[in-house]
């Protein structure tokens, strides 16, 4: 769907506004392509348009060398071979079985962090408000932690993940009801509740056996290492649903970035619009956090590549989504290369790589925000 | 120092103290009860229980008056000078910095305490300066929760940091996987000997330097219309929190939360005076910590919990508190 | 007792040639997760558990890889002489599936504990043989051998190997109750806030017992867990014993020694005055289970023993 639009738009859009414009004058604003299509006329952002052609290509590059980089490598030519539907079968198996999976698992929750990331961010407006720094990730951790240690409840650790993202988001809401329209007090009561699920995921750790605590540990860290299929699937579904939806919010967030009183009187339910934005942000988390466990760092570096290449007056849910994908495929790719055959698990290469640099982009633009 | 607001709450504070710490000599997770105890504090002749209670039992109740007051003291530092008060050593990222800083040590083979402590400053050191670097951002001076915000990205990336040593040195891995969560277990009088100094130093300058912190609650230009230099005062506020905090994490590890709920009470209990708020924090420090442990050695005897979890279930009911309360934004 | 256990031995043995000879055929295997077939003679032999890589190895088969031992990026200790150009396929509980893959194995030998997801794909590659998981039991990992050693075709020496292990630990035993009553002890793992005491039921803790020891846990360890909670310190009392055994997760039980010796809870012990503490590595004790780690155990058994006789 992505694709599609995208590819079309520029073709058309740079052909009609010249047309129009020997007609009655009327010019799309600079930066703009103007697209008309009988009685409806779209203003399509230049630049956002070419920082989504600019992700997506990066992320499809960065797939294929996913697919083919390994222990086991695979020239491009046989992966191309394979798409058509031949090659050998080892290869084949590595391709399908292996890296496909874990591909399609990296881009959904690369894409669904950083959306999630996204909208709360513009909510709050504040580059440092993320589902996952809010303790989101914290509720999940402890649930999915808890299902591998054996501590309650015997459902399998992705759908206990799900069951405590929601859980430390019920509470949290719970907490901060009546708070202000941009959900501070949310977000304070999720440090909160995040800090505690913490605490209890170290105890459980702490006092669980030492085999078991080494089996949680990728529920600690984030790792895509032979994830659940089925919550890849849930996850999936999730972002078909999601991302229009997102893409719909982001059209009244863009007006919520006013002060209250501007949006409101443009129309904004601030309120409702508040709480499906939360509401919205925690589900994709939520699932994301089911499949790769807690890989937050995603959901602050996504949104913030999307906003340094997109147009500054657009909320980039699209771009996001991109950037969120392509820097979880990178990172994943980083974790299987770099120490192989062991693996490093993709929560600390975000963390390790992207910690440092989203720091020097807080520093750098001290003053000027 | 001591005038009519401070003295009740004070004197109130000062004997439930005294309480918990005979109780924290009494009460243990092994065989030897509170009876057993409590004759070892007459006469010396079990010589079993006489060594559970002086050599188990005082050091770490010392460990803990040490732990409580720095913690506390530091938190109240730094919601002075952010004038936020959700600044808090554990949510701000300086513990994890020191916590961080001490894996490293470990997964590189130290063991000695002394190199340990002057790490976990250092570490914590750095913590503050990035965080309070965080709120030279325009904007996010003056909103708590965006320094809050960053200090949680930034204890994450911390802790995302100390999970990597726990997965490239497998060695380090059990000791840090324990120590990450703060406890008072088996601590030794040694390991407090080896961080007195540098507290000692800190609460030195920290007597000189409380009036003038005091004034930078009426605001930057008001401070400096008396005389002080307020980015100057910063800074040495930020070394002391930075070696208090150092200190005890040094030797007990990431307590998180006391910094929060101590000052938290005390400005409850006497008003927002920093001088009053300090002072009463030195003895509601170390109560908290002394009740959380001795907590921590009952509820699963043989076994104990670990006090830093303790301390984050009390603690966070008070940050939701705080933020519920109508006077956020401001300190004072 | 003795004689009853040989004569099983030899029958195995019987049987084991018979088949083995008869055999040059795919056999069936009863496995966790149903039956497998394994042909006859598998030559690229993939581990993924240390009782695999020590049951293959007993058997005379060397696997082209192995996951690293938990506690480690290598395969234990003990082993490590035996298998010097042995492949690295991942840690305990993060295999990387490509490197088992890259490998091209004809067999595969897993844990108990293998998640169903990944046996999924790794049947795929070659026939994974999963030992049924029995709980904590003493026994479990001589069921866990005669299936390894099943699967790859070597019955016979599978089961000299565990004989010859029970036949030593009869030795030792005859030695340790010599004076009559079998010594009390603990096996314990040192960690930072305080000691855990493994239990009764895991493969140390059975050679121990087999080797005349009795081995207690102090009523600390709840039914099917492998260790208790760390012990406080004041209840340090609870592992007093004629001996204690005290490992950790690294290699260098002595390490562990020194850090415990470093509490003078731990130094009051009459066991600790008495000297009958053993320094164990951690690997091996507490992670590793087959006929070559019960012997090494055993080793570490009788050297304690001795050095105690000399003293």
């Amino acid at each position: 769907m992505i694709e599609r639009s995208s590819s079309a738009m520029p073709q058309s859009g740079s052909r009609l506004p010249s047309d129009h414009r020997l007609k009655d004058r009327v010019t799309a604003p600079r930066g703009y392509w103007w697209w008309r299509q009988g009685r409806f006329s779209v203003l399509i952002d230049r630049r956002d348009v070419l920082a989504l052609l600019v992700l997506l290509l990066a992320l499809l590059v960065a797939s294929g060398t996913y697919l083919c980089l390994g222990n086991v490598p695979i020239a491009p030519a046989a992966l191309w071979q394979m798409i058509l539907g031949e090659g050998e079968a080892m290869p084949r198996f590595v391709v399908e079985q292996l890296r496909l999976p874990r591909l399609v698992a990296a881009v959904a929750t690369g894409a669904a962090f950083a959306v999630a990331g996204c909208l709360m961010q513009t909510l709050a407006r504040n580059r440092l408000a993320t589902p996952g720094i809010i303790g989101i990730d914290n509720g999940a951790t402890a649930f999915a932690v808890a299902s591998v240690v054996g501590v309650g409840l015997s459902l399998a650790p992705s759908a206990m993940a799900l069951a405590g993202a929601t859980t430390a988001a019920v509470i949290t809401f719970g907490l901060s009801v009546g708070g202000g329209a941009r959900g501070y007090r949310f977000i304070v009561a999720g440090i909160g509740v995040g800090a505690v699920f913490a605490a209890l995921t170290q105890l459980m750790l702490a006092r669980s056996a030492i085999d078991l605590a080494n089996a949680a540990w990728p529920w600690t860290v984030g790792s895509l290492n032979s994830r659940p299929p089925n919550a890849t699937l849930v996850l999936l579904i999730g972002l078909v649903l999601g991302m229009p939806l997102s893409l719909w919010l982001a059209r009244s967030l863009g007006l919520m970035r006013f002060s209250d009183a501007v949006a409101m009187s443009l129309g904004v339910p601030m309120r409702r619009r508040r709480f499906q934005v939360l509401a919205t942000s925690v589900v994709l988390t939520g699932l994301a956090v089911a499949v790769a466990g807690p890989v937050g760092m995603v959901s602050l570096i996504g949104p913030e590549i999307a906003r340094s290449l997109g147009s500054p007056r657009q909320v980039p849910v699209l771009g996001s989504a991109l950037a969120g994908a392509l820097v979880m495929v990178l990172a994943d790719l980083c974790g299987r290369l770099l120490l192989a055959p062991l693996e490093l698990p993709v929560g600390i290469v975000t963390a390790v790589v992207g910690g440092p640099w989203l720091l020097w982009i807080l520093l750098r633009s001290s003053g000027s925000r | 120092m001591i005038d009519e607001k401070l003295r009740r709450p004070m004197q109130a504070a000062l004997m439930l103290l005294l309480v918990t710490c005979v109780a924290s000599l009494l009460i243990g997770a092994g065989d030897v009860g509170v009876w057993r105890s409590l004759m070892v504090l007459f006469r010396a002749e079990d010589a079993d229980a006489a060594f559970t209670v002086w050599s188990l039992r005082l050091p770490r109740t010392l460990v803990g008056l040490a732990v409580g007051m720095a913690l506390a003291i530091s938190g109240a530092l730094l919601q002075a000078i952010s004038r936020n008060p959700l600044a808090e050593p554990g949510l701000l990222g300086v513990s994890a910095g020191s916590a961080l800083a001490v894996a490293i040590m470990l997964s590189l083979g130290a063991s000695m305490m002394e190199l340990r402590v002057g790490m976990a400053q250092l570490g914590a050191l750095l913590g503050c300066a990035c965080v309070l670097s965080v709120t030279r951002l325009r904007g996010v001076g003056n909103d708590p929760i965006r320094l809050v915000l960053a200090g949680a990205a930034f204890s994450s990336l911390l802790a995302a940091l100390t999970s990597l040593l726990l997965l490239m040195d497998q060695r380090a891995a059990d000791e840090i996987r324990f120590w990450v969560v703060g406890s008072l277990a088996g601590r030794r009088v040694d390991d407090l000997l080896a961080v007195l100094p540098s507290m000692a130093l800190a609460g030195l300058v920290l007597l000189a330097l409380v009036r003038p912190l005091s004034s930078l609650a009426l605001g930057e230009r008001a401070s400096a219309g008396l005389g002080h230099h307020p980015g100057r005062l910063r800074l040495l506020a930020v070394i002391i929190v930075a070696l208090l905090v150092g200190g005890a994490t040094a030797i007990a590890g990431p307590i998180a939360f006391v910094g929060l709920v101590v000052p938290f009470l005390a400005r409850s209990l006497c008003g927002p005076d920093l001088r009053r708020t300090l002072w009463l924090c030195l003895p509601l420090g170390p109560l908290l910590v002394l009740l959380a442990d001795i907590l921590s050695r009952c509820l699963v005897a043989p076994s104990e919990l670990p006090l830093g979890v303790l301390t984050a279930i009390c603690g966070a009911p008070v940050l939701i508190a705080v933020v519920r309360a109508r006077r956020l934004p401001t300190l004072s | 007792m003795l004689s009853k256990r040989n004569l099983f031995c030899t029958l195995g043995v019987l049987a084991g040639v018979a088949l083995g000879s008869s055999a040059a055929m795919a056999r069936s295997l009863d496995t966790a997760f149903g039956e497998v077939e394994v042909n006859d003679d598998p030559q690229r032999v993939v581990t993924l558990y240390e009782g695999a890589l020590d049951a293959s190895l007993a058997a005379g088969v060397t696997p082209l890889g192995a996951i690293a031992t938990r506690g480690g990026q290598q395969v234990a200790n003990y082993l490590r002489d035996q298998v010097p150009d042995i492949q690295m396929v991942g840690l305990a509980g993060e295999t990387n599936l490509e490197a088992v893959v890259a490998l091209s194995p004809d067999l595969i030998l897993a844990s108990p504990r293998l998640p169903e997801a990944q046996y999924a794909l790794l049947s795929q590659v070659a026939p994974t043989v999963v030992p049924p998981s029995s709980g904590f039991s003493p026994d479990a990992w001589r069921d866990e051998a005669l299936l390894f050693g099943e699967a790859l075709g070597r019955e016979p020496q599978i089961n000299e190997a565990l004989a010859a292990v029970d036949q030593r630990a009869e030795e030792l035993k005859a030695r340790i109750n010599a004076e009559g009553q079998a010594p009390s002890t603990h096996l314990v793992r040192w960690m930072p806030q305080g000691p855990l005491v493994m239990s009764t039921k895991l493969f140390s803790t059975g050679m121990l017992s087999a080797a005349g020891f009795a081995v207690e846990d102090s009523g600390l360890v709840a039914d099917q867990r492998p260790h208790s909670d760390p012990l406080s310190l004041e209840a340090l009392p609870e592992i007093e014993g004629d001996w204690l055994f005290l490992a950790t997760l690294n290699e260098d039980g002595q390490e562990a020694l020194e850090t415990a010796s470093q509490s003078e809870a731990f130094r009051r012990l009459d066991v600790v005055q008495r000297d009958q503490v053993v320094a164990v590595d951690g690997q091996l004790w507490t992670s590793a289970s087959g006929p070559l780690a019960a012997q090494a155990v055993l080793d570490d058994i009788e050297t304690a023993v001795e050095s105690n006789a000399t003293q």
